[in-house]
């Protein structure tokens, strides 16, 4: 005996497993669902009939997926622009501000600026190194491996700044040897892992050839 | 990701939006019905391909053309509906002169090889 709520909920099924999202636009494909079995069956089909006839007329659910997929790497995409620019300007920015305060620091030698303006453009390059570098990065097709990757290597990077402050206390630095310290065991550290971020994703997004709309 | 009777999917795909645009413009409505009011309109000569429907909606949407609202009826059924957007009757008034521009070469041409 056919059961029509039971393959309604067997659909979604399939539709869910196809990654078609839920509640939307799960939700307003399952009402379209509805509309068409009653119309069908107003035209004469058994229920089980009319529900066959809805679901080939639907379409399949990969095929739909594919479909809103489309729609959502577009937004994926100009998130991407977005950081790409940031990840572009950020670090040049940053690098200029910092690097002036240093130059303007009177208590530095000449020497410790020269060190601190060196770490500064280390920094730059990493971060820059890793976009336009991304063919020697692997490409990693799921975004969750990527975004596990990103979030573990940032803890590594904090777990870095505690152990680099705890090390920094034990030691009396003069004003003009802090700035240095700094630079080398905080930023530089900072522009690897921007660099190990931006190089994984650049890849994965330039070698799967996200669809551009 | 269409299917037409009659008329290539080419030209189905490229008329998508405009007939979006101007259904929307006569009042909001939702995917079930507008695809059975553009297969009366056409006298079945265009047929979208059901669940295609959405993915367009929502891009049209993302793109600001339209927007969505949930509406749950006296069936417990709910609906989304859309409706257009200034800037959708904005476009619908370019995709209009465009299509009419496009009419009116065709209808040009095929009186001069009558004549």
């Amino acid at each position: 005996m056919f059961n029509l709520a039971q393959a309604i909920l067997e659909w979604r099924r399939q539709m869910l497993a196809a990654d078609i999202k839920s509640p939307v636009p799960l939700d307003e494909l399952e009402t379209h669902l509805r509309d068409e079995i009653e119309q069908q069956a107003k035209s004469g089909l058994s229920e089980a009939e009319a529900f066959k006839t809805a679901i080939q007329k639907i379409g399949r659910a990969n095929t739909l997926q594919n479909e809103f997929k489309k729609v959502e790497s577009r937004w994926e995409g100009l998130e991407w622009k977005l950081t790409e620019i940031l990840l572009v300007f950020g670090p040049v920015l940053a690098s200029l501000v910092m690097g002036i305060s240093v130059l303007l620091n009177r208590r530095m030698t000449p020497a410790q600026k020269l060190s601190c303006l060196a770490a500064f453009a280390t920094f730059t390059l990493l971060v820059w190194g890793g976009r336009l570098g991304y063919r020697v990065f692997p490409v990693i097709r799921a975004t969750r491996v990527r975004i596990a990757i990103g979030i573990s290597t940032f803890v590594l990077l904090l777990i870095q700044h505690v152990l680099f402050l705890l090390v920094l206390q034990r030691h009396d630095c003069t004003v003009g040897q802090l700035p240095v310290a700094v630079a080398w065991g905080w930023i530089t550290p900072m522009g690897a892992w921007a660099s190990l971020y931006c190089g994984i994703e650049t890849a994965a997004r330039k070698k799967l050839a996200l669809p551009d709309l | 990701m269409y299917c037409a009777a009659m008329i290539n999917k080419e030209l189905v795909a490229a008329s998508t939006e405009p007939l979006i645009l101007s259904l929307l413009a006569s009042g909001e409505s939702y995917g079930y019905a507008l695809i059975q009011e553009v297969k009366r309109l056409s006298g079945d000569k265009i047929q979208w391909t059901d669940g295609m429907l959405y993915p367009v909606l929502h891009r049209m949407e993302e793109r600001g053309l339209i927007k969505s609202r949930w509406d749950e009826r006296e069936t417990g059924r709910k609906r989304k509906y859309y409706s257009i957007k200034k800037d959708g009757k904005t476009a619908m008034v370019r995709h209009h002169e465009q299509w009419s521009l496009v009419h009116g070469v065709l209808s040009g041409l095929r009186k001069e090889q009558y004549v």
